[in-house]
């Protein structure tokens, strides 16, 4: 889990900057330390823990003369962030220079047998086994590219390699389960982990495939499979505004985010919702049949939009399950003949759902990736995708992206169910105007500034609610830092009730036709311990009366009603972390796109 | 390219368009179907503008969630003012954001880029300011300028002697000692306004010039001259039916009519059987009904009009729902706006933000129904309805 650039170039001089614009692109793979080397007559390293300004503040200002370089911002698996862990990791006397992105499996024992011929390690990072196994090769007379393979070849486990050495204007580089895109500049060529790390130089790519080798030239990229037989490449041109990447006057990008939410929306919708004729038709899934039941696999935030999108196709009759993918492989999920594996990832690499969805491509289902971003790993290996359209999301918090998934997945259960209704549709369509409404009148920032300084914060909603509460609870966490729960509102009695006392609000998601007064049931139950309760609901006049703050919500029926009740929540989570001058952006521990099981 | 910063003032409300300006600013209400703001900023790309600073404050986070960072590769750096206190105030919050000679535009009215290359060719750095401005007829309403050949002697808000008064256009060429004359201009009601400034560059003995140009310059100052304003837009070709007729991604009804000038924007559903023009224009996202009728009308985004319904003369708001069968038969009617009233005004109905029509009713002429009103099915509206109203039959 981190981010990777390479870059050699004919221009000398911006090799730094261009390793430097990529990393600030990459940050939201990971940003507890960062690092970068320069290939000239020598490797000249630096790297330091923290944010990528530190690495910045950390490099001399003297022009950085280079004939390539990589670059590497970390988020730890191995070994606390620190200056000696962070990459790029060396051999002994500074010749090589590795990034890695991934977990070396075997690193242990390639380290034991390393140090038994005299290599020394200054990290706790799995990555260094690698710049020593180069030099081991290198001192045993093989070339640097030869080394490069030989090495690579004694990793089990996923990664994404770079290497660059010293004299050399090459990048070696190599991927297996981690991803790496190639970019073809007009003066240089590129690697990275994503695009956004040299968006602004190019749009044209190559996606190295698992297994694939790379040598990466000023003068032009030659692709090699494991065997070192030369690969015919496709190069594509990335659709991605550069400029989307601005904080545009707001003073976090997760509130941007939030506010760019009824534009998302109309994205995703477009050109798939016809109301007049009651028609959901997405071009992507023209040739999709579902014959068996279907399983969503996901983590984190997508996971509730899976359980959101399980039950519309429940509700709909056709048998949907949710299951988080870090757990499906070990679950052993019978998988029936004729099932649909939906993998639901934002990033179309999360390391747990791409594992599930191979997992779920071997066994012989049909897979299906729900993700925003073209090309992404999920995109490339499923049978089919659907892409949510959100446009790119900088803040680790998912929040648009969270509500396009859900968007999608309703457009999915129909096209999947055979099923659309005016009635849906229309309710699809007023969507982006209703989250504008919410957006117009919320009064999350008051509530916010009411509940601050709680002990803690719970969350129940019964039915579409019910994976709303668990994703406000989520919210909760990953940004202000307090503790949060979130729970389907009849398990409240069966356990956390005993959490409950007067200095731990509980947001009750309570709207039309989930079984009200079931719901308000459980509000009472909570009431009676004295806990505040923030109603999030669309029938204030039923709601009203038990609850200490109401967060009011337009009415668009059981199954959208929920969407926007989330946008409250959002709110509420954003401006609790902002009073609590959190990191909201890029909270501790946390990366946004989690390429690691 | 050399590079050209222009700050554009789009932080006050404009009170005289309520309701629409109910949960955002004039500079994000419609012209045709795209924000005044966006046509701003495309007059100022074409005069050659290669950087915007945008003074954003009321309903700041919708004019920032529209345009993001950049407009058309442009970046845009926004600077909040977090009081409304005048034009001059509000150029006050930019001066951290810009240095030397800085182009000063509203936001809120739409001038043709030939007026903006003027101001720019006609100003050098001797002069304290340079104003772009148009002999126009109707200068009472808006400022006006005084000018001795080249030279601005005098400028007045609203003038109602007969002297000789050019239209001040709100294009500006500043030196940074703007920033001091604002300072240095006594408030008026608690607001510093841009002509104030002015004014104390005047009497500084500054050089302040104008430059007289030939075009387009339109503004809305009620709301239903949001009708008249997109009129003007068409017929000067800014909105060509042919390239802003009907969007790609909207869809029509083989059965449907529409009758040109039209902008359908992005998103847009008309039904079997319904009439659509001239002069309509309709936001992305909108909804006509089968057999329903849009003529010489405003209709902003997402908003559905029911089938069989008639919407003429029409200006209205998001979100707003016209039901089945209602009638908005359009002007001339009697608008009251405060104390004043207007007769005779071409106005079907103003309706705010969000109103639902519940179907089946009726429009007297000149009828405003603010934003999230409520009209039962089969009313009658007349008159000028507060935002939240229920109107019942």
């Amino acid at each position: 889990m981190c981010g990777i650039i390479g870059y050699t170039g004919s221009g000398t001089g911006d090799v730094l900057d261009v390793l430097m614009t990529g990393l600030s692109g990459l940050e939201y793979r990971g940003y507890d330390s960062a690092g970068v080397a320069v290939a000239n007559s020598s490797l000249e390293v630096y790297k330091r823990e923290g944010e990528v300004s530190a690495l910045e503040n950390a490099v001399p200002d003297s022009d950085l003369d280079g004939l390539a370089g990589i670059g590497h911002t970390r988020w730890s698996t191995h070994g606390p962030p620190t200056d000696a862990n962070a990459h790029p990791h060396t051999d002994d006397d500074g010749r090589v220079a590795v990034v890695h992105n991934g977990i070396i499996e075997n690193y242990q024992a390639l380290r034991r047998e390393l140090e038994a011929d005299g290599y020394t390690f200054t990290s706790d990072t799995d990555t260094e086994v690698v710049p020593h196994l180069i030099r081991s090769a290198l001192d045993s007379g093989a070339d640097r590219e030869t080394a490069f393979r030989q090495a690579v070849q004694r990793l089990e486990g996923s990664y994404a390699v770079a290497t660059v050495f010293n004299g050399s204007e090459t990048v070696y580089a190599a991927r297996n389960e981690s991803p790496l895109v190639l970019g073809i500049g007009e003066d240089g060529h590129y690697l990275a982990s994503d695009v956004p790390a040299f968006i602004e130089f190019t749009d044209r790519v190559v996606y190295l495939e698992d297994g694939q080798f790379a040598r990466v030239n000023p003068s032009g990229i030659v692709v090699t499979d494991d065997q070192g037989a030369i690969v015919e490449t496709a190069v594509e041109t990335v659709d991605w505004d550069p400029e989307d990447a601005g904080k545009s006057g707001y003073d976090h990008y997760m509130l941007k985010e939030i506010h760019e939410q009824p534009t998302a929306i109309r994205k995703c919708l477009r050109e798939r919702v016809t109301e007049l004729e009651g028609s959901i038709d997405v071009a992507e899934l023209a040739d999709l049949e579902v014959e068996g039941p279907v399983q969503f696999v996901a983590c984190g935030t997508s996971y509730h939009a899976a359980l959101y999108g399980a039950r519309l196709l429940r509700e709909r009759g056709v048998p949907a399950q949710s299951f988080l993918a870090s757990e499906y492989d070990v679950d052993a999920v019978p998988l029936p003949e004729g099932s649909l594996v939906v993998g639901v990832t934002q990033s179309g690499e999360t390391a747990d759902t791409m594992s599930a969805l191979r997992a779920a491509n071997r066994a012989g289902a049909t897979t299906l990736a729900l993700t925003n971003v073209v090309g992404s790993s999920a995109a490339r290996e499923c049978d089919h995708v659907m892409y949510i359209r959100a446009g790119p999301e900088i803040g680790v918090a998912a929040t648009k992206t969270f509500v396009s998934q859900q968007v999608a997945l309703a457009m999915l259960s129909s096209v999947v169910s055979g099923r659309g209704s005016q009635e849906f549709a229309q309710q699809l369509r007023a969507l982006p105007d209703q989250i504008q409404q919410v957006l117009d009148e919320s009064t999350a920032r008051e509530v916010a500034a009411a509940y601050e300084d709680a002990d803690a914060y719970f969350f129940i909603g019964r039915g579409y609610n019910a994976p709303v509460a668990l994703e406000g609870a989520l919210k909760m966490k990953e940004i202000t830092y307090n503790h949060a729960e979130g729970f389907a509102a009849g398990e409240l009695k069966h356990g956390p009730l005993a959490l409950v006392t007067d200095s731990t609000p509980v947001f009750a998601l309570v709207t039309e036709g989930d079984d009200v007064s079931k719901t308000l049931g459980n509000v009472k139950e909570v009431e009676a311990r004295d806990a505040p309760i923030v109603a999030v609901t669309d029938i204030p006049d039923q709601v009203s009366a038990y609850a200490d703050h109401v967060l009011e919500v337009p009415s668009s029926g059981p199954r959208f009603t929920p969407i926007l009740a989330n946008i409250q929540l959002q709110l509420v989570a954003y401006w609790i972390a902002n009073r609590l001058d959190r990191s909201i952006d890029k909270p501790r521990n946390l990366a946004k796109s989690v390429t690691v099981k | 390219m050399e590079s050209v910063t222009a700050v554009v003032l789009a932080g006050g409300e404009g009170a005289r368009l309520r309701p629409l300006t109910h949960n955002r600013p004039k500079p994000l209400l419609p012209a045709a179907t795209t924000p005044i703001l966006e046509h701003v900023f495309d007059r100022l790309l074409e005069a050659g503008v290669t950087e915007l600073v945008v003074v954003v404050g009321y309903e700041r986070n919708r004019v920032q969630a529209h345009f993001g960072p950049t407009y058309e590769n442009v970046p845009i750096t926004y600077v909040t003012q977090d009081r409304q206190l005048g034009s001059g105030h509000a150029l006050l919050a930019a001066e951290e954001a810009v240095e030397g000679t800085t182009l000063v535009v509203n936001g809120d009215q739409i001038v043709s880029s030939t007026v903006i290359g003027d101001v720019l060719a006609a100003h050098d750095e001797s002069a304290a300011a340079t104003l772009g401005v148009l002999a126009r007829s109707d200068v009472g309403s808006y400022g006006g300028v005084i000018l001795e050949d080249d030279t601005v002697t005098e400028i007045v808000e609203n003038p109602q002697d007969d002297r000789c008064y050019r239209l001040n256009a709100g294009v500006y060429a500043f030196e940074p000692a703007i920033f001091d004359a604002i300072r240095r201009a006594k408030p008026r009601a608690g607001e510093q306004s841009l002509t104030d400034g002015i004014t104390a560059l005047l009497e500084s003995d500054a050089d302040v010039h104008g430059v007289v140009s030939e075009g387009l310059w339109v503004d809305a100052t009620y709301p239903w001259d949001l009708l008249d304003v997109s009129v003007e837009l068409f017929d000067a070709g800014i909105v060509d039916p042919d390239r802003d007729g009907v969007a790609d991604t909207a869809t029509v009804h083989e059965s449907a009519v529409v009758r040109e000038p039209v902008a359908i924007a992005p998103d847009c559903e008309i039904g079997a059987g319904a009439v659509v023009g001239p002069y309509a224009c309709l936001g992305e996202n909108v909804t006509v009904g089968s057999n329903a009728v849009v003529e010489r009308s405003v209709v902003d985004a997402d908003t559905r009009i029911g089938a069989s319904a008639t919407v003429v003369d029409c200006v209205t708001g998001v979100g707003v729902t016209v039901g089945n069968g209602t009638t908005i038969p359009g002007g001339p009617g009697d608008v009251r706006v405060g104390d004043r009233v207007f007769e005779d005004e071409s106005l079907g109905a103003v309706l705010g933000d969000r109103v639902e029509d519940q179907g089946g009713c009726t429009y007297v002429p000149g009828a405003v129904v603010g934003s999230s009103a409520t009209v039962s099915t089969g009313a009658t509206v007349r008159g000028t309805l507060a935002a939240g109203t229920e109107v019942r039959p």
